[in-house]
């Protein structure tokens, strides 16, 4: 008989991550239906989610501004395996455009006919329009945005 | 007084999976050191300090690095630094072990990497756990479903196929087959590749590293320790690393690596590195996921941006091609986290020194070039140029 060579460990954790009062002010803004973003000073850069700094110029972020719930999608994958805790896949995640933002908003993509795997891709070119679906329920959290949906 | 460094010993354990592993984290660790320290000719009572690399929470332990240099069997009074950077611990630890010793204040540093995910039962929901929480982290993606994003960006900016992709698979297995070290030592075909499970989009399971289980250790010691051996060493000519916005969404554009060409440019020009493709003998870098390869050696300055895969296709990385690359099978094919990531360093300084196994030394190699990145979205980049460093000769 061989010795045995594993034996089993398992961790279950639960945390409260402090938002803080950058993201805080995201999150109340999505209880309210509103994506709120920042900018930089110096590179006038805007951010969605918003920083506290700006990772380029190393400055404090200043002008808060709304942003439209509608964007161009230019990147998406669909996850057809998923893992322990994750949502029951097939399912895509996209990175959005929202206008008057420097950076990607990263969010569930819905809207799409996940039969054919090779035609999923072309049925949301690169820069397809999507918008905001807000869930029913808001708690101040990144899923106040249900997902973004195709506004075509 | 400051002083250079340079590589002077390697170790490297065979890899196999968390299934046919019969070894410990700490049993492989401790292999790794003795074969490097064997491999530098020196005795653990050289060392003046070690730099161990671990990832707590992807390693089912809390500060693993602590209770495993006590038990490598090096002796007392070894100052250690625990490096916890998350994906790129493995390619930052010689960029911290040689600053130690470019200060000036250390002649001789081990590093070590060990096995990360050493048996982890779901591997993508313990990478999750590194993305950043709050805003990403509830969204759904783990590890390769993060690397998915630049794979699709790159194909729709590029027109890149499926069996593109398929192709750089092909070439880091048949490579990985030489490589007595590597985990995956079976050789593909591209339609096996094409048609093999769907992960996310457009990556297959053949396009994504396996969970390895290995461990990597080296001896970077200053030049003048380095000249009084008998045998060539490995000589740190530049180092760098470079960070993008942590969020993925802050990364702008998926379909190129900015953050990596910008480290290129700084590294390139400390070490005198004015045309890439001809000065450099050997590459290793760090492409866990298939499209990494090809927009690596993009953002390197081997060729320009979408012609990756012809390059890989060309056989210019082949082993005798003009710009050997991943001769190890790189990380597609042998992935143990920490030592995963060590590996390029590895591979690369072995190949200077002309000690990489036989069946992957590139003839003759005496300027090499190794990449490290990591990051749930790759954000974090490392490099390091080495050249071949000849012992003094006696008079």
């Amino acid at each position: 008989m061989t010795s045995p060579l594993t034996q089993t460990v398992h961790w279950d954790l639960t945390y409260d991550v402090h938002l803080g009062s950058t993201w805080g002010r995201f999150m109340q803004g999505l209880r309210e239906q509103k994506i709120l973003a920042n900018s930089c000073p110096e590179c006038s850069r805007t951010f969605v989610p918003p920083q506290a700094y700006c990772e380029a110029c190393f400055v404090r972020t200043q002008e808060w501004t709304e942003l439209p719930a509608e964007g161009d999608l230019e990147v998406f994958t669909v996850v057809w395996q998923g893992f322990t805790g994750g949502p029951t896949p097939p399912y895509a995640v996209g990175g959005i455009r929202l206008a008057g933002a420097d950076t990607l908003l990263m969010h569930v993509v819905t809207g799409l006919d996940f039969t054919d795997p090779a035609t999923v891709r072309e049925q949301l070119p690169h820069g397809s329009r999507v918008r905001a679906v807000w869930a029913a329920e808001r708690t101040g959290q990144i899923l106040d945005i249900s997902h973004f949906e195709p506004a075509g | 007084m400051a002083q250079r460094a340079a590589v002077v010993g390697v170790g490297i354990t065979d890899a196999t999976s968390p299934r046919k592993q019969t070894r410990s984290h700490v049993e492989l660790c401790q292999d790794a050191v003795w074969a490097a320290v064997e491999h530098a000719g020196i005795s653990p009572a050289d060392l003046d300090a070690v730099v161990v690399g671990n990832i707590d929470g992807f390693e089912g332990t809390v500060l693993g690095g602590k209770h495993v240099t006590r038990l490598l069997g090096l002796g007392p009074h070894l100052p250690m630094v625990v490096l916890n950077t998350g994906g790129t611990t493995g390619g930052n630890l010689m960029q911290v072990a040689a600053r130690m010793v470019r200060a000036g204040t250390h002649d001789r540093v081990l590093c070590l990497g060990g096995p990360t995910f050493f048996g982890v039962r779901d591997l993508q929901s313990a990478i999750n756990t590194n993305s950043p929480m709050i805003v990403e982290q509830p969204l759904g993606m783990g590890g390769f479903h993060m690397g998915a994003f630049a794979a699709s960006a790159y194909q729709a900016r590029h027109g890149t196929t499926v069996q593109d992709l398929a192709s750089v698979v092909v070439a880091d297995h048949r490579k990985a087959s030489a490589n007595p070290h590597a985990h995956l030592r079976y050789t593909l075909t591209e339609t096996e590749v094409v048609e093999g499970t769907p992960l996310s989009s457009p990556l297959t399971q053949p396009m994504v590293c396996p969970v390895s289980t290995s461990a990597a250790a080296m001896v970077v010691a200053s030049e003048g320790v380095a000249r009084s051996r008998t045998s060539p060493a490995a000589l740190i000519r530049a180092m760098g690393t470079s960070s993008d916005p942590y969020l993925g969404g802050g990364k702008g554009d998926f379909a190129v690596m900015e953050n990596l060409a910008a480290l290129a440019r700084r590294v390139y020009a400390l070490a005198d590195v004015r045309d890439p493709r001809s000065e450099f003998d050997v590459v290793e870098v760090f492409a866990p996921y298939v499209h990494m390869q090809p927009m690596q050696l993009e953002a390197l300055g081997f060729c320009g941006p979408g012609e990756g895969i012809d390059l890989i296709r060309s056989g210019a990385t082949d082993a005798g091609g003009d710009l050997p690359t991943n001769l190890s099978g790189g990380p597609k094919c042998t992935n143990a986290g920490v030592a995963g990531e060590l590996a390029p360093y590895a591979y690369t300084a072995l190949q200077v020194m002309g000690d990489a196994p036989e069946s992957i030394q590139v003839p003759g190699a005496r300027t090499g070039l190794a990449h490290g990145t990591g990051g749930s979205f790759f954000q974090f980049e490392n490099l390091a140029v080495f050249s071949r460093l000849d012992p003094q000769e006696q008079s």
